[in-house]
């Protein structure tokens, strides 16, 4: 019964933060200078009375602002986020197209950072002040101030260009079809069609640009993961334990870690949240056709349903991750399950 | 349990990184063929769906982005035309990037005696990609599609008042004036020919209300429908295109059998996918890029003027242009622009046309005098327009640029050219959706730099500077400013013999040399790098880049 107020609580919850946000981009969008029809329309099309009335007509831009409203928020009851004013596609299909990019990505690199992010930490928390401690706070500190851009280029000119290391730019090699979309996702459509090849040359198209995504969120779970471990093994229970007798590995993994991790899942779940929303530097210099791109080719074109869209697509994003990452907090810490 | 959970996730990373240390063998700028090419024994090894090259005759492009469909009535952008003009045709073509239009699926044509009737004669046995014949009645279907979409390119078809089809090999044009650019605009793009059996049968409509009705886009953003030498066979957005023969195709192809167009905007990207031999084509270079790829081997660079111009604009209305509106202030900022110093700043191969007409247009004369600038006059002219003090002057520009050179560059050399003659430029920027746009068209802008990318490759787009024309308007120049230069637009409308319309182009170029709210200062380059072992890249107005003629050594 508990369960199911929380779930609907959850659910009206969800319903009303997306109808602020919808209502709240809406109005942005429409406050901030900038004219569809003079962003999309050629100079020589704008010279056309009649082609600009076309135009707005079929986008509803000739409606008064309160009707493109309520038009729109009718339109999203029914699940129906509009047609790209650039694209002229619905917008719906448009994210469908280009969210499973980002999602592959974004998972790819928040697995890198957190394997590694955390396994820094506690090798860091260990050897607290020595010359290994040193080093990875060097590198966690330059992993979290280093633009993403600039990094992107660097991995691509080393590790690509001058080294032939890792695949270039792209989602596969030239000698790879794209997989009939199941998940959108190319390494699982990939796996889903049976070519391993594929499955395996996609997932070597993921490394640099999820090393250049992961670099952020890792050097924040690495000084949270450190930071957090060195108190938890300060504590009087890990003392009492260490006097028992118990090795320091296994103080660690069975006693120290759990409590340290609880900080360390939020870090996650927000640089996951971060991830989703796109990244669009890094796409452009990887040619990642996700969420980021969209976004950014969508607000230059002043292409509100599509910015509603992608604004709706990240609030949803961050409302599933802390839900998931509440759900975490209990199977790690069960004390959190007893409230 | 979580150790487990950590033990694998860790046996996945390896396993990535193992994968990735196959990553590219292909290095070095190699003349070998783009990579797709070289790991073709391993794709066929994953079974038939993993082999995308199709041979060894597959050639690999990288463009840029920007567009967001490859329908043809749609089209509008730079980089689609590439990929229509390879999988449609027109009634004309241009076949090299200078020429006048040429027949393509014409066979002949004929202007009647007033200019104001042409008619064209369909070339025999073509067919669809379909197997379906092409007639007249596909011609009438796609231009008036084009048209009733009104979308970007409708006003290509602006001066077709109407079209007939008396047989299946006859279409005649009626034209609301003489317009002695319309074989030109019947090469462009967007009047490509569609099979519209196939494009009807996919929810395509010509009829008038084609602007909410037509639902063909979905379609032919996914295959074509022309007669091209090629199909296209995937079009997946900001990522690839692929275009493989038409088995049906009635002409004699070259010999690629494939393109892989990749779309990759970031220059940097372009030039190490192209060192690496993974493309095979960089179309977006940049100087900087360029230079990088100096001592690479088997790569051959083209740095060559488009026709895309960058010019300054004065208001003639003195409310707007104030002191810029003075017809000797005009001219001493002409004198004081340092031209070789702006075609610095654009990059190799950039050039100054001698006045309005591009060179490379029929009709051009070419380029403006090295040695035009001369400061000291500037002074002079600026003393007699009654400014020997000087004078202060606002230089709005937008957030544009003009094939990746921003405007505001431009900007910064000219307020650093007026500064020697006494003119103390404030230069006001301005997002082009967010007001810039808007007053450039309503001709509120006293003093500008923009930028006019050819809307269709025929010199009659830049009649459109003449006094008013529609840009000529925007500067505030109206036609009886200059009855004379005005009058030069319908006579060169009017002339469909080729050396008639040449000898009005130069008068026009002739009285518009210092004369008008316009200083046309540069002509932006394109820069491309390729494979050696292709044969026929070159530089294409038209279609950015065209496919059908580049070959395999």
């Amino acid at each position: 019964m508990e369960q199911l107020k929380f779930t609907g609580r959850r659910l009206i919850y969800l319903a009303v933060m997306l109808f602020g946000v919808a209502t709240l981009v809406f109005i942005l969008t429409k406050m901030i200078p900038g004219d569809p029809t003079v962003a999309n329309l050629s100079q020589r099309a704008l010279s056309d009375p009649e082609v600009v009335a076309a135009y707005r007509a079929k986008y509803g831009l000739d409606q008064p602002i309160f009707v493109q409203y309520v038009l729109y928020m009718k339109n999203l009851l029914q699940f129906d986020l509009g047609t790209s004013i650039r694209t002229n596609k619905p917008v719906l299909s448009e994210l469908a197209r280009c969210y499973p990019a980002t999602v592959e990505l974004a998972f790819f690199a928040i697995v890198l950072a957190a394997v590694f992010g955390i396994l820094f930490g506690v090798i860091s928390a260990i050897r607290r002040n020595s010359m290994l401690d040193q080093v990875v706070r060097a590198v966690s500190v330059t992993g979290v101030s280093i633009p993403s851009f600039w990094f992107a280029l660097l991995v691509l000119y080393f590790f690509y260009y001058k080294f032939h290391i890792f695949p270039g730019p792209g989602r596969l090699s030239n000698s790879f079809s794209a997989p009939a979309t199941v998940t959108g996702m190319y390494v699982l459509d990939s796996l889903l069609e049976g070519d391993v090849p594929k499955a395996l040359d996609a997932l070597s198209h993921l490394i640099l640009p999820g090393l250049v995504l992961a670099a952020f969120t890792m050097g924040l779970i690495t000084r949270t993961t450190r930071s957090n471990l060195l108190d938890v093994m300060s504590m009087d229970y890990i003392r009492t334990a260490r006097a028992k007798g118990l090795g320091r590995a296994s103080l660690i993994m069975h006693h120290a870690l759990g409590n340290a991790l609880i900080p360390v899942l939020t870090v996650i779940g927000l640089g996951l949240g971060n991830l989703l929303g796109g990244m669009v530097l890094v796409e452009t210099i990887f040619n990642w056709p996700g969420v980021g791109q969209f976004a950014y080719e969508s607000v230059l074109s002043a292409d509100f349903p599509s910015i509603i869209g992608v604004a709706l697509l990240i609030a949803l994003n961050y409302m599933i991750i802390n839900t998931v990452v509440d759900i975490l907090y209990g199977v790690i810490d069960p004390r959190v399950r007893c409230q | 349990m979580k150790k487990r959970f950590l033990a694998v996730i860790l046996s996945l990373a390896v396993a990535a990184g193992c994968v990735a240390c196959g990553g590219n063998d292909n290095a070095g700028g190699s003349d070998s063929p783009a990579q797709g090419e070289e790991t073709g024994e391993t794709s066929d090894q994953s079974g038939e769906t993993s082999d995308q090259t199709g041979g060894s005759n597959t050639v690999v492009v990288a463009m840029g982005a920007g567009f967001s469909t490859v329908d043809p009535g749609y089209v509008y952008e730079k980089y689609p035309p590439l990929i229509v003009n390879a999988c449609y045709e027109n009634l004309f073509k241009f076949y090299s990037n200078d020429s006048a239009p040429e027949p393509c699926l014409a066979e002949s044509y004929e202007f009647s005696e007033d200019n104001l009737t042409l008619t064209v004669k369909l070339k025999e046995g073509v067919t669809f990609a379909s197997g379906n014949p092409m007639t007249s009645a596909d011609v009438l279907f796609s231009i008036n599609r084009c048209k009733n979409l009104q979308g970007n390119p409708a006003f290509i078809a602006e001066t077709i008042e109407s079209m007939e089809a008396p047989d299946d090999q006859t279409v005649v044009f009626h034209l609301t004036q003489a317009d002695s650019a319309i074989l030109s605009k019947l090469t462009y793009s967007s009047l490509a020919v569609l099979d519209s059996a196939v494009v009807k049968e996919n929810g395509g409509t010509d009829a008038e209300d084609a602007s909410t009705t037509d639902t063909a886009q979905a379609y032919l953003d996914t295959t074509s429908a022309g007669s091209g030498m090629y199909v296209m066979t995937s079009y997946i957005p900001d990522e690839e295109v692929v275009l493989e023969k038409n088995p049906n195709y009635w002409g004699e192809g070259t010999n690629v059998d494939k393109y892989i167009i990749k779309i990759q905007p970031d220059a940097n990207t372009q030039m190490m996918t192209l060192s690496t031999g993974d493309i095979d084509v960089a179309m977006n270079m940049t100087d900087d890029t360029i230079a990088e790829l100096a001592d690479a081997q088997n790569v051959e660079i083209i740095n060559a003027a488009t026709k895309t111009v960058g010019f300054v604009m004065m208001n003639m209305n003195e409310t707007y242009g104030g002191p810029v509106s003075d017809p000797k202030v005009q001219q001493a900022i002409r004198k004081a622009l340092d031209y070789s110093g702006l075609q610095v700043i654009c990059g190799e191969g950039t050039l100054t046309p001698y006045s309005l007409i591009q060179s490379g247009f029929m009709g051009s004369k070419g380029e403006r005098p090295a040695d035009y600038t001369n400061v000291e006059e500037a002074k002079a002219l600026l003393a007699e327009a009654g400014y020997g003090d000087g004078l202060d002057v606002d230089l709005t520009v937008s957030d544009l640029d003009m094939e990746g050179i921003l405007l505001t560059d431009l900007a910064q050399k000219i307020k650093d050219d007026l500064a020697q003659i006494g003119i103390n430029v404030n230069i006001v920027s301005q997002p082009w959706a967010a007001g810039y746009g808007d007053a450039y068209r309503d001709g509120t802008l006293g003093f500008t730099v923009m930028y006019w990318g050819t809307d269709y490759n025929d010199p009659n787009v830049q009649l459109e500077f003449l006094p008013g024309g529609v840009v000529g308007l925007r500067a505030g120049w109206t036609a009886d400013m200059n009855p004379e230069l005005a009058a030069m637009y319908q006579e060169t409308m009017s002339a469909t013999d080729n050396d008639d319309r040449i000898a009005a182009l130069e008068k026009i170029q002739d009285a518009a040399y210092e004369e008008g709210p316009f200083i046309m200062a540069v002509q932006a380059p394109a820069h491309i790098g390729y494979n050696t072992r292709l044969d026929g890249v070159a530089i294409s107005d038209p279609y950015a880049l065209d496919l059908t003629l580049i070959n395999i050594k």
